[in-house]
């Protein structure tokens, strides 16, 4: 009897914590490496795919990996609240485009590129720093440093520091600048304009 | 999201560094220091990375025309000309001679290993290398470091100063740009005349990659290039062992102090860009003492402006000029 409880309590622990220890095997270190394997193999198949090809097939993984919401967010700085709810949320979108036209654009070919893992850091304030080296043949490496935070269930990338340059960083400068410059209209065109040239 | 620039097949990074200016070949050197003190404690922020925006703003202006109109004429024809491997050969010739200042500025930074490493370095490619021509010491694993009295400066603990933009010479700070003359006398090319213009061919042939990821990229192709500048530059002053916990601050800063932040980005910004700068001093900020200073830089970037447009309107009365003899062939 006594057993039999004992079964039926391990039984229940088990089914109780499975969805816990399932939602921790998904690391910072997973999600980043998914994302990179993902790149490979759209660079793999670059050429055959063409810039729509590839903007299909990253569209998804980039959403899934990255926070692009906040990073939009960031990215224009104090002025974010200056926005208004359509405005915000006009921004959001074509900075995701944007963001998945740049990778779509930027990792066309294949030339034996491989990401290899070197270590994970936990940063003061709950993130999660996953260093990683991008290995060209016949270049230097680069090394990519992927900034992550917690949202909801899972980890998402926020920043990509690539060789010391913080993509972040270098993006909220041009970003406000356009914006208090030119206006929120010029900062809207300006980012189409790219989307348009990296689509060619 | 996210800058591959380095995926390019040309020794973008390095070109990345060196910029457009790379044509005369730079070494700047700059750290962020201000920046992150600024993300920290925003009202503590003394040093604005770019003071002189307004003049900084025509004086790259100036030096993208004459890069389009003659300088990357020249890299581009320099490129369709020479096989591949001479690039290599040329690239890998004026690296080496870089090695006897990198070795000069391991020292002085007290890096002795690193610095017995690149003399092997410069041996090696000088001799097996054929005086440099080839890069034999990477593929035996002595890699290449990048040093210059510039970083050795702000080892030494030498504030950036502001950030400049020179003619010709491209992106600098105050510090890297008087550095630039120990590396000059550290570089043998220095002495024989005429070579400066190849390597400057060269090296602007070299950062043909950055410049084109620049101009896909930016949405404000000035800010995007100080911005990388100075971060690059900072990278190297910390042989890339940057601090995670800094990284870090600067996304939190953007959240938590987001206000105090851009609060202070804005003042630096804004007073450059409204021209007025003296009659906007409201504490804090920029001390009294540089508004001569940025007037006389103002003016200076007017003459600025106008060369280019001269420089602009030359080169439409060129096209005009070839349209009609090509018209009047025709005829």
């Amino acid at each position: 009897m006594l057993r039999k409880i004992y079964f039926g309590l391990s039984i229940l622990l088990l089914i109780f914590l499975s969805p816990l220890a399932l939602a921790e095997e998904v690391s910072a270190r997973q999600v980043a490496e998914e994302f990179q394997d993902k790149l490979i193999e759209v660079m793999k198949q670059g050429k055959a795919l063409g810039f729509q090809g590839r903007y299909e097939q990253l569209d998804a993984a980039v959403k899934k990996s990255h926070d692009l919401p906040k990073i939009a967010r960031i990215v224009v700085g104090k002025q974010w609240e200056e926005l208004t709810s359509a405005q915000q949320v006009k921004l959001e979108e074509d900075f995701s485009r944007l963001s998945v036209s740049a990778y779509a654009h930027n990792f066309k070919d294949y030339s034996g590129e491989s990401f290899s893992f070197i270590s994970e850091e936990e940063t003061g304030r709950g993130g999660v720093v996953v260093h990683t080296n991008l290995k060209i043949p016949g270049e230097k490496d680069v090394k990519f440093d992927y900034m992550m935070k917690k949202k909801d269930d899972g980890w998402q990338i926020i920043n990509i520091i690539a060789d010391g340059v913080s993509d972040l960083a270098l993006k909220r400068s041009d970003y406000t600048s356009v914006l208090s410059r030119e206006g929120f209209d010029a900062l809207i065109a300006k980012i189409n304009e790219k989307i348009e040239s990296y689509a060619k | 999201m996210y800058t591959p620039i380095y995926l390019g097949k040309s020794r973008a990074s390095l070109g990345w560094a060196l910029f457009f200016s790379g044509v005369l070949s730079i070494s700047g050197c700059a750290s962020t220091e201000p920046v992150r003190k600024a993300a920290k404690a925003a009202p503590v922020q003394v040093t604005p990375v770019d003071p002189y925006e307004g003049f900084n703003r025509s004086m790259y202006g100036f030096n993208m025309g004459m890069d389009k109109y003659l300088l990357k004429p020249v890299a581009d024809g320099y490129r369709f000309i020479t096989p591949n491997f001479m690039q290599t050969g040329v690239s890998n010739f004026f690296n080496n001679l870089k090695g006897i200042n990198v070795v000069l500025n391991d020292l002085l930074q007290g890096k002795f290993e690193q610095g017995a490493s690149d003399t092997g370095r410069f041996l090696t490619n000088s001799t097996i290398g054929v005086l440099g021509l080839f890069d034999v010491a990477s593929d035996l694993g002595l890699d290449s470091n990048v040093e210059d009295f510039g970083q050795t400066l702000a080892v030494w603990g030498v504030d950036q100063g502001p950030y400049l933009v020179l003619p010709l010479l491209g992106p600098t700070t105050v510090r890297d740009g008087g550095a630039i003359i120990v590396d000059k006398a550290a570089n043998p090319d220095t002495y024989v005349p005429g070579t400066g213009i190849l390597e400057g061919i060269n090296d602007r042939a070299n950062a043909e990659g950055a410049l084109n990821f620049i101009d896909e990229a930016a949405l404000d192709p000035y800010v995007f290039t100080r911005e990388s500048f100075l971060q690059y530059r900072n990278n190297l002053i910390n042989d890339g062992k940057a601090d995670i916990d800094d990284l870090d601050l600067d996304v939190d800063a953007a959240f938590d102090d987001e206000v105090v932040t851009t609060d202070s980005k804005k003042k630096v910004k804004s007073k450059p860009a409204n021209g007025e700068v003296s009659s906007q001093l409201d504490g804090g900020g920029i001390s009294p003492a540089y508004s001569p200073t940025i007037e006389a830089f103002d003016s200076m970037s007017k003459s600025f402006d106008d060369a280019l447009l001269a420089f602009e309107q030359a080169s439409a009365k060129m096209d005009e000029l070839s349209k009609k003899k090509r018209r009047f062939r025709r005829r």
